[in-house]
Formats: structure tokens, sequence, C-alpha cells
């Protein structure tokens, strides 16, 4: 009898348990699906053409101007060395913010902070003119330049809060092995740190493979365009006939590298978010 | 501990070596090109033509094909090389204006001939005035554009392709609504009668179409109107709107009621011009204002399509003279090449054989009877609407009237959907004019 | 355009306190004075690059658009100091009033749409359960596509040429003809942009207070339980609470992201219909690009910065005596 009633009662308590699994589960696979159908249908409308489905659209796109290739390297270029720079320039300050004492610390870092804070079209001009006066005029490397000094907030915020979580153990450990700074560095330091330095690198990616208004400003000769401003120019071409079509193919296009890389290094840039990347 | 992972390690350091190796060779390749440029400058001197320059151009991504023709033409036989970059439509602008703070405008630029005042006024371009006025056909050049480029006296830039408002009609859904092919109409009242016979068709097909979001769309189609019956929207100065004038009400009246009663196609309430060529290429629409070089673009799509002049409420005709002008930038340093260019654009044998052999209209009136414009009678219409065309004219032209935030866009909305026609032409005549009056 | 700048995704601008208060939790050990400086010597030599790229490439660029604001500075030529004139036009410009009370309603309604969004979605994914990874990827996934292509993608998803969204509300019943999403009407043009920023960084924020909540002890929640609490009980009285720096930090990001918005509007709307989602950013645009009038696009600039400035330091104030306390 006893038991008879346990029975029911874990019954109940599983039914329970199920309906609300199911709940969950229906809930969040709705909102998951919400957020999937843009790239889905993205992905669907580049490859519909008037007569069933194709590859038109990307065609379309490949054969324009110089041709997509020199785009493309141009942007593989800004895009390496924005992502070097960017990661050269905030894993040696974050080191400095995260880990040392120096005068002028704390004012660099609001510096760099402020970044954030200045409509960024204004500020183009005077580093036009500025990159000029530097001979880097029409030059990836200025608009790589560029693009690194916009990443530095995001980068230098995630890789000094990385290395303040480091413990202070580690450091003094490698000190007793007769390790100066540098070599604590490159030796010790820089693997605790690896998730960080893969989450800025990630975003540096995302933000020179994407960039336009930079591009456009900082570029003066159609064989320096970099994709995105070649997609955009592509699209002006007969005035009063938006190509929609061709245009999905164009974001398909620019999101795919990113959606890849995304997935890959997606255990790393979730930990590096995780392991104090972020804490304050 | 320490010597866990060498590999890491190199692999950063690999990393750093990498970029500091990009950075010198990017620097060398950088510095090789403007070399190169800079070499060829130095090269021209007087008579550049003869040795060989290369000649930079920007040009809009709209306007990019035609450029493309006469470059093209100009490289297979001249010495000198030019080499074009388009950048986006509505970036192109501020491309302009970013470059000329750095000093590094290339040779040559063109620009909309409506914003070609400022540029002129900015002092963007060189003086050609010495240089056109030995052009033996320096008389037979596009009036209204000269004007355009003309500040203080002198002339800093020279047409380079045209493009004028022209009315459309489909003469298939003309037959099908039981009117006459062959009599486009010749007041605004008989175009929207016509508009709403084949509106009467129903289903998708639609009277007319407008942009009616779109102030550049609006200005191109509808002042024709206006300057038809006699009015103008400004002084000849571009300092004080008159755009509340009898003349004025009396057009955007007809298109008012158009909007209202639903002979306008729905999209057009919405249209800023992204998808105005589309609605007209779909062949739903009756008749419709819209740019003479879409002429070819709609018949590609296989529409019987007929050109008429844009009349006025009371009759006459007019057309907004639109399209580029291009000029020598105050920087270059292969000015002489540059004009060597820009003369042999306006030449005869350019003019016809490239320009004119493209259906696009040329810059010359006395070429306006070609081998290729009596082929096509709508050609020939479009030729002769020319001579009675204008090219508005003011300082502030995109911060007035083009721009989506110009005190013009608001206007038009008001007349076209506000509570009264009368109160947005006088309120918009007043905001317009102090937009004119602005200085930077 | 500079999707990592002058959108709420960059979280930097909460640092300040952060790192004083982290700077305080560490201990530094008393060390010889020799070593002390050297130590000093090094933290500068790590620190150059860093004050070599802010130097050159940010502080002497806005040294000269505060120079440009107190001057006429024609696109060509030698400008000329015409100080307050600048300033007083940026008062005169009829734009700017609606400009600026656009940009305050829009960030009002961005940062709760997309805080309430991105909480909801932290808490739905917050324990470990089969599956939760494929959802968190799920969510985080728009992060990956660049914010301006972001723009053109809802630029076709919500057009009526080839968007779904209108045959399907059409098919379910919910509206009888097709709907001008992004131009229609000034409500739909802001419901675009926010469901678009919504979209796109949602996942982002999502991952950050996913950080704070795993920092919270589960022995609370079990306490919690015990003593009878229910799941509202415990997300007041526990979750939020000690989620509040990092609240704080994502709030901090969205309004300052929001309060610089322009690519969203610059793609999508155009600042339209008749005006209604026209931002301040786009105003220094329209200024700079269309009117050519660099000085007073450089003196909004200039004011824009100083309001965020201030509003970043009483944020930052106003959380840190709540700290105290």
């Amino acid at each position: 009898m006893t038991s008879t009633r346990e029975a029911t009662m874990t019954g109940n308590r599983r039914f329970r348990r199920d309906a609300g699994k199911l709940g969950y589960y229906g809930t969040a696979g709705a909102l998951a699906l919400l957020f999937l159908f843009p790239l889905l249908w993205s992905g669907w409308a580049s490859v519909k053409t008037p007569h069933g489905f194709g590859l038109t659209n990307y065609r379309n796109m490949v054969h324009y101007g110089d041709g997509i290739g020199t785009y493309l390297v141009n942007s593989v270029e800004v895009t390496t060395m924005t992502v070097c720079g960017t990661l050269l320039v905030s894993v040696l300050g974050g080191y400095a913010f995260g880990r040392f004492r120096f005068p002028g610390k704390n004012l660099l870092f609001l510096a760099t902070l402020a970044i954030l804070m200045v409509p960024y079209p204004t500020i183009l001009i005077p580093l036009y003119v500025l990159l000029g006066k530097m001979g880097l005029q029409n030059s990836l490397i200025g608009l790589s330049m560029v693009l690194v000094m916009f990443q530095l907030p995001f980068a230098t915020f995630m890789m000094r809060n990385s290395f303040e979580a480091v413990p202070q153990e580690l450091e003094d450990s490698a000190a007793v092995d007769g390790c100066g700074s540098f070599t604590t560095l490159t030796r010790v330091m820089i693997h605790t740190v690896r998730p960080a330095v893969v989450t800025v690198g990630l975003f540096a990616f995302l933000a020179a493979w994407n960039e336009f208004f930079a591009a456009l400003i900082l570029l003066n000769s159609s064989d320096k365009f970099t994709l995105p401003l070649a997609v955009v120019s592509m699209e002006g071409r007969t005035f009063g006939s938006i190509d929609y079509p061709t245009l999905q193919a164009g974001v398909v296009f620019m999101a795919i590298p990113c959606l890849v890389l995304f997935l890959l290094l997606q255990r790393s840039y979730v930990r590096g978010f995780m392991t104090g990347a972020l804490r304050s | 501990m320490i010597r866990s992972r060498p590999r890491a390690v190199r692999r950063v350091l690999g990393a750093v070596l990498a970029t500091f190796a990009l950075t010198v060779s990017a620097a060398c390749s950088s510095g090789g090109g403007s070399h190169t440029a800079g070499s060829g400058g130095s090269g021209s001197g007087s008579g550049g033509a003869a040795k060989g320059v290369t000649i930079t151009l920007w040009t809009r991504a709209a306007t990019q094909s035609q450029t493309q023709a006469l470059v093209d033409a100009y490289n297979s036989s001249h010495a000198n090389h030019v080499v074009i970059t388009s950048y986006p439509n509505d970036q192109y602008p501020a491309k302009i204006a970013s470059a000329a703070g750095a000093r590094s405008l290339p040779d040559i630029f063109t620009s909309d001939v409506v914003f070609a005042p400022n540029y002129a006024a900015q002092g963007l371009w060189t003086d050609v005035s010495s240089r056109f006025a030995s052009l033996s056909f320096k008389d037979k050049v596009a009036p209204s554009f000269i004007k355009a480029a003309t500040n203080g006296g002198k002339l800093f830039a020279v047409p380079h392709d045209l493009d004028l408002s022209v009315m459309y009609y489909n003469k298939t859904l003309y037959k099908q609504a039981g009117l006459d092919p062959t009599k486009p109409p010749t007041t605004l009242a008989e175009y929207a009668a016509q508009a709403r016979a084949v509106a009467k068709l129903g289903g998708k097909v639609h009277g007319t179409y407008e942009g009616g979001n779109c102030g550049g769309c609006i200005e191109f189609t509808t002042w024709p109107s206006i300057w038809a019956d006699g009015g103008q929207v400004m002084n000849a100065d571009g300092t004080t709107s008159s755009i509340d004038s009898p003349q004025a009400t009396a057009v955007y009246q007809i298109y008012r009621s158009l909007f209202a009663d639903g002979t306008m196609a729905p999209g057009a309430k919405q249209e800023d011009g992204t998808t105005w060529l589309s609605a007209l290429q779909a062949g739903e629409i009756g008749i419709a204002p819209g740019p003479s070089s879409w002429l070819n673009l709609i018949e590609q799509k296989g529409v019987d399509i007929g050109v008429a002049p844009i009349p006025g409420v009371n009759g006459g005709t007019s057309t907004f003279v639109g399209g580029d002008v291009a000029g020598i930038s105050a920087t270059s340093k292969n000015a002489d090449a540059a004009w060597d260019f820009l003369s042999w654009c306006l030449d005869d044998q350019a003019q016809v054989q490239v320009v004119a052999k493209l259906h696009e209209i040329i810059a010359r009136t006395d070429l306006a009877q070609n081998q290729y414009a009596v082929k096509d009678p709508n050609v020939v219409t479009i030729n002769q609407v020319l001579a009675k065309g204008q090219t508005p004219y003011a300082l502030n032209f995109n911060a007035t009237y083009n721009d989506p935030q110009s005190p013009w866009t608001t206007t038009l909305r008001g007349a076209f959907f506000g509570p009264s026609l009368a109160g947005a032409l006088s309120s918009g005549q007043t905001a317009i004019t102090a937009s004119l009056k602005q200085q930077g | 355009m500079q999707s990592s700048t002058a959108t709420p995704q960059s979280p930097a601008s909460a640092a300040g306190p952060g790192g004083r208060r982290l700077g305080r939790r560490i201990r530094v050990r008393p060390a010889p004075r020799g070593r002390n400086r050297r130590r000093e010597l090094a933290g500068l030599g790590y620190a150059t690059p860093t004050a070599v790229v802010v130097g050159l490439l940010f502080l002497a660029p806005l040294v000269l658009v505060c120079w440009m604001s107190v001057n006429h500075w024609p696109l060509l030529g030698s400008p000329s100091v015409n100080f307050p004139h600048n300033y007083t036009s940026v008062a005169d410009d009829s734009l700017i009033g609606n400009a600026a009370w656009f940009t305050v309603k829009y960030t009002l309604v961005t940062t709760v749409v997309l805080f309430a969004v991105a909480l909801g979605l932290a808490l739905l994914v917050q324990h470990p359960r089969p599956g939760v990874a494929l959802l968190r990827t799920a969510f985080f996934l728009p992060a990956a596509v660049g914010f301006a292509t972001a723009s053109l993608l809802f630029l076709g998803l919500l057009s009526n040429a080839i968007g779904p969204v209108n045959p399907l509300l059409q098919d379910l019943g919910l509206i009888n003809k097709p709907v001008d999403w992004i131009t229609g009407s000034p409500g739909g043009a802001l419901g675009s942009t926010v469901t678009l920023v919504t979209w796109r960084f949602a996942g982002f924020n999502m991952l950050i207070l996913l950080t704070g909540l795993q920092a919270i002890p589960s022995e609370l929640y079990e306490a919690a339980r015990m003593d009878g609490a229910n799941r509202l009980q415990t997300l007041r009285r526990i979750t939020l609470p000690l989620l509040r720096p990092t609240i704080a930090l994502v709030l901090i990001m969205m309004i300052t992201g929001s309060l610089l918005a322009f690519d969203q509007f610059y793609i999508l709307t155009k600042g339209g219909p008749d005006n209604s989602t026209t931002s301040v950013v786009m105003i220094i645009v329209r200024d700079a690009f269309v009117r050519f009038d660099l000085g007073a696009a450089a003196a909004l600039s200039v004011v824009v910065l100083g309001i965020l400035v201030l509003l970043n330091v009483l944020q930052l104030s106003l959380l840190r005596r709540r700290e105290e306390r």
C-alpha cells in the first residue's frame, strides 16, 4: 500500500519534471530558432534565383571590378595586420596594466577607454590628415593602425583583467626560476591568459573584416579596396534598383569566415569571457 | 613548468615577428605604389600628353559605366593612362570632403552637377577658364552645366555625362486602357487623367509612380513642370526659395491628388530612390517621370516604352538637366594630362562614337542630330528636350534638397501627405531659404 | 562601419572602478626599492606601445578635433578662428533638438529591451543541462556577423521585395496587407532598429551576464531552497543583488553604445521616415559630409564627447557609492 502511494508520487513528480523539461526545451528551442532564422534565411535568399536555385548571385559578385580576388587579398592583409597589431599592443599593455605599477598608469588606461566615447566618424578626418603626414595615405597599414586603435579599449580591458586574475604565486615561482618580467610573460603568463588572447584576436578579426566606413575614408584607389567597400560599391552600380539577392550573397560571403572562426574558437573565447576576463 | 610549452612560445614569437615582417613588407609596397604615381607626375611638365602619364580619376558608382567607356577608348588611343576608382554613391561626397582635407584628391574627380557650385566655391577644382576658351566648340557645350561649374567668372569643371528627366509611358498598357499610344500628355492635367485611365485596369497595374521619400527624385521630375509654366523654385543665385508659388502649388496639387486617390503605386510613398528603376522595369506602371538614362534599362526588360517631355500645368515642356561634371583637382600635379583627357571627352569623335553610341545624352548641342540619335525616336525626343532644360544652381544644394534630412524632403512629404499643401509649401519655403543662406 | 566602437558591444567603458577594485585586491608585496624602480620601468616599457597608439592615433586627432571646433575649417585652404560660432550654430540647428530627443528615446527603449532579453537568455542557459551549450551558441552566433553586414541582412529580411516577414505574418493572419517595416512609420522604423540591435547584441550581453551569474556561489541557491524560497524570490533576493556589478557594466555599455548609434540608422532607415530616426551622430555626419562644415561637426562631437564623459563619471560614482554602502 505504502509502496503504491510512493510509486504514484514519484510518477507525479516525474511527470511534472518531464513537463517542465518539455516547457524548457520548447521555449529555449523556439528562441534559438528565432535567433538563427535571419542567418538561415540570408543563406537561402542568396542562392535563390528567379528560376529556382543557383549560384548566379555569387557569380555576379565575383566578377565585379578588379575581381573579387584583389579585394579578398586586401581584406586578408588588413585583417591579419589588425589582429597581430591588436594582440601585440594589448598583450603588452594588459600585462603592464594588470601586473605593474608605473606613473601615469590610470591616466593612460582612462585615455584608452575614452576611445569608446568619441563619435568615430568625426575623428576619421583628422586621422586621414595625420596618416598622410606619416606617408601612410591609401595604405592598408594605415587602415590597420586605425583599426587597432579602435579595438584597443575592448582588447586592453580584456587583457588587463585577464592578467590581474593570474595568481601571484605563478609569477613568483617564475621569478624564483630566474625569469625576467619579459620571459615571465612569454613563458608563463601567456598560457594562462590564452583564452583572452583568442577572444581579443577574434573580435579584432570581426572588426577588421567587416569595417566599411574607415576603409572608405582612408583608401584612395580601387586596387586597395577591401571586401566591404567592394560589396557596397557593387550595389550602387545601377541607381534605382537595389539587387536584394546579390546583396544577400554579399552578406553571406562576408559572414561565412566569421561564423566558421566563431564556431572553431568557441571553446576558447567562452572561457576567455568566463575565466575572469570580464570579471569586475 | 617554465619549459613546458616551448611550442606555444614559439608561436607567439612567430606572431610577433610576422607582424613586423608584414609591417615592413607592406610599408615597402605602399611606398613603391606612391612612388610610381609621383614619378608619373614629375614627368608631365608641359604637354604631358605625349609622355604617357598616369591620371587618377574618381567617380561615383552610379555613373561609372559611361566614364569607363570613355576611359577605355582614351587609354587605347593615347600614351596617357587613366585609372578609375568608383565609390559608393551615398558616400561619395564624404570621400571627396575627407580627401580634400588631407590634400589627397585624385587628378580628376567628377561630381553630380548640382553639387558642383559648392566644390567650385570651396576651391577643390583648378581654374580651367583659359583652357576651355581655346576649344573650338566652347559655345556648343551644355550651357547650364557651364554655369553650375562657374564661380566668380572662372570655370572649374566641364560636362562629363548628362541625364534628363522625361516622361515614360507604357504603350502596351495605354492600348489596354483605350488610350492612344501616339498621344502622350501635353499638360500635367492630361498626365493625371491618363494615369487614372490606366489605373482603372486594376490588378497589379497602377497609374503612376514617384519617389515619394526622395528629395532628389522629386526635384528632378516635378521642377520641370514648374519651369514649363514660367515659374522658378529659387532665385538665380540660389539663395532664396520661391517654392510657395502659384505654379508650384498647381503642380503639387496634382501629384497630391494622385497619391490621395491611389493612382500612385503603393510603394511610391516610401520610395527613397533605391527601387525606383525596378518599379518602372516591371511594366506595371502606366506613365511616370524618370531619368532619361534608364531608357535602355527599361527597354531591355521588354517593356514597350514611349518617351515624352515633362509637361507643365498649362502646357509647355521642360526638363531638369542633371548628370555629372568633371574637373581637375586643385592639388593635381598632372593638370595638362588631365585636361588632355577631359577635352578629348568633349570632342566630336568621343561624343558621337562613344557617348551617343551607348544611347547616352551627349554634352554638345551641335551634335544632337548624330548618326546614332536619328535612329531612335525616343533619343531624338530627349535631345530636343535638352535645349529647353534647366539646371538649378545653389551652393548648399545637397544639404537643402538631396539629403534625406534636408528641408526640401520635409517640404515635399508635407505637400504630398501632410494636412495642408499650402501650409507645407509656405513653411517649407522659409526652411529652404534658411538652409540656402546657411554658411559654413 | 566601425561596428565595434559605435555599438554597445564593447564593455570597456565600465572599467574605471572595476580596475581600482581589483587593484586593491591584489597584494603588492613589499620589495626592495631598486626592484620597485626596475619594475616601474618595465611596466612603462610594456605600456609604451599602447601609449604610442593612443597618443598618436587617438589623442592627437582628438586635439585636432577640438581645434577644428573653434575654427572656420574649409575643405581646402587655411582655417580661421571663429569661436564660438560653431558652438552657437549647433544650438541653432533645427534638426538637433529632434535628434537629441530621439537619441534619448532610442537609448531608453534599446537598453530596456536589450537588457531584458539578454538577462532572460542568461537565466535560461545559466545551469548546465544537456543541450545548453548548443543553445548558448545559437544565441551568441549573431555576434559573429559584422554590424554593418547585419544591417544589410535586415534590410533584405524586412523588405517587401524578398523579405519573408510579411508573407509569414500574412499567412498567420496577423496582418492583412504587406507592411513597410523599415520606412513605413516612425514606430516601425524604431522597432526595426531595436529588433536588429537586440538580435545582434543580446547573445554578447548574455555571455557577460553569464560570467556574473556563474560567480554566484551555488551554496547560496541551496540555502534559499532550504528556506523554501520560490524562483521569483531567489531571483530578487539573491541573483539580482549579487549580479549588480555585472549588470552595471552591461548597462553602461548599452547606454554609451546607444547614444553613439549611427550605423543602424545610416544603413537601415536613413534617418526616416520624416527625420523620425535621425540620431545625434547622424547630424554630425551630415554637418561634416553633406554640409562640409567641418567646424560645426567637430563642435557637435566635442559636445557629445563631453556629455558621454560626464554621464559615465556620474554612473560610475553612483555605482561606487552604492557599493560602499
